[in-house]
């Protein structure tokens, strides 16, 4: 899976919580999830979930301290693939 | 320095599904989710536990300015309760920070504060007068005395909570 593919399936994961739909359209790497999506500190925990279910990944908890934008959470990702 | 946070019950309920697998481990510590487990009301405990979390978090990262998101981290235990005000504290990194939470059938808050004494001249602010926004942190002004305090807002659904101290 490239990085573009990536995004897509993350952006999927992530619209159903979204607050802002402006921040949405408007994505980018540098877009935070709670500042920019507005996206309730308590569904952060469903996105990462989430995230785990559709990449067969697990999220640790270390990882999961960084998990507050795009960036951080497609690195995450990255990583936890190439570890499978 | 102190720190709120407000949860909309109503909200909750649309909002998020703590039954779902790994909900629970993601953010509570094995204590924390025995003593939710076991509760009468295990989604009020749920939730008076997470504004517990996020009222320290907001004290730690005004004071570090670092923001992460680790609320597993942040150790919540009650102590007693009176009139539907719950004492109790949370330890994050050895540090102990003091909350209250007040708990009725439309919400939960949670005010916490770095020491006692800051808990105990908390209190809530009924309109933005006087509050002032520099960078990050809101202040208020006491229009008496002209002393300047950090505030902290919080809102969510129905609600919106304003505290000094």
């Amino acid at each position: 899976m490239d990085k573009e593919q990536t995004l897509e399936k993350l952006k999927e994961i992530v619209k159903p919580y979204i607050k802002d739909q402006e921040g949405f359209e408007n994505l980018t790497e540098e877009t935070d999830f709670i500042t920019d999506l507005k996206i309730n500190s308590a569904n952060l925990v469903d996105i990462i979930l989430d995230i785990e279910d559709a990449f067969g990944i697990a999220i640790d908890n270390q990882s999961m301290e960084k998990m507050l934008n795009i960036k951080a959470a497609l690195d995450i990702i990255e990583v936890k693939l190439a570890e499978k | 320095m102190i720190g709120n946070d407000i949860i909309d019950i109503a909200l909750t309920k649309t909002e998020s599904n703590w039954k779902r697998r790994g909900f629970l481990d993601k953010i509570f510590t094995e204590s924390e989710r025995l003593m939710i487990l076991e509760s009468e009301n295990p989604e009020i405990m749920v939730w008076s536990f997470w504004s517990q979390k996020e009222a320290a978090y907001k004290i730690v990262n005004r004071q570090t300015k670092i923001r992460i998101y680790n609320p597993i981290q942040f150790e919540c235990s009650f102590k007693a309760a009176f009139n539907g005000i719950h004492s109790g504290k949370v330890v994050f990194q050895h540090t102990i920070y003091h909350t209250l939470t007040e708990i009725n059938t439309e919400f939960i808050h949670t005010i916490a504060a770095n020491d006692e004494e800051n808990l105990q001249k908390a209190h809530e602010l009924q309109s933005d007068e006087n509050i002032t926004k520099e960078v990050g942190i809101p202040l208020f002004t006491n229009p008496h005395n002209g002393q300047v305090k950090p505030v902290s807002i919080s809102h969510h659904g129905r609600f919106r909570k304003t505290i000094t101290f």
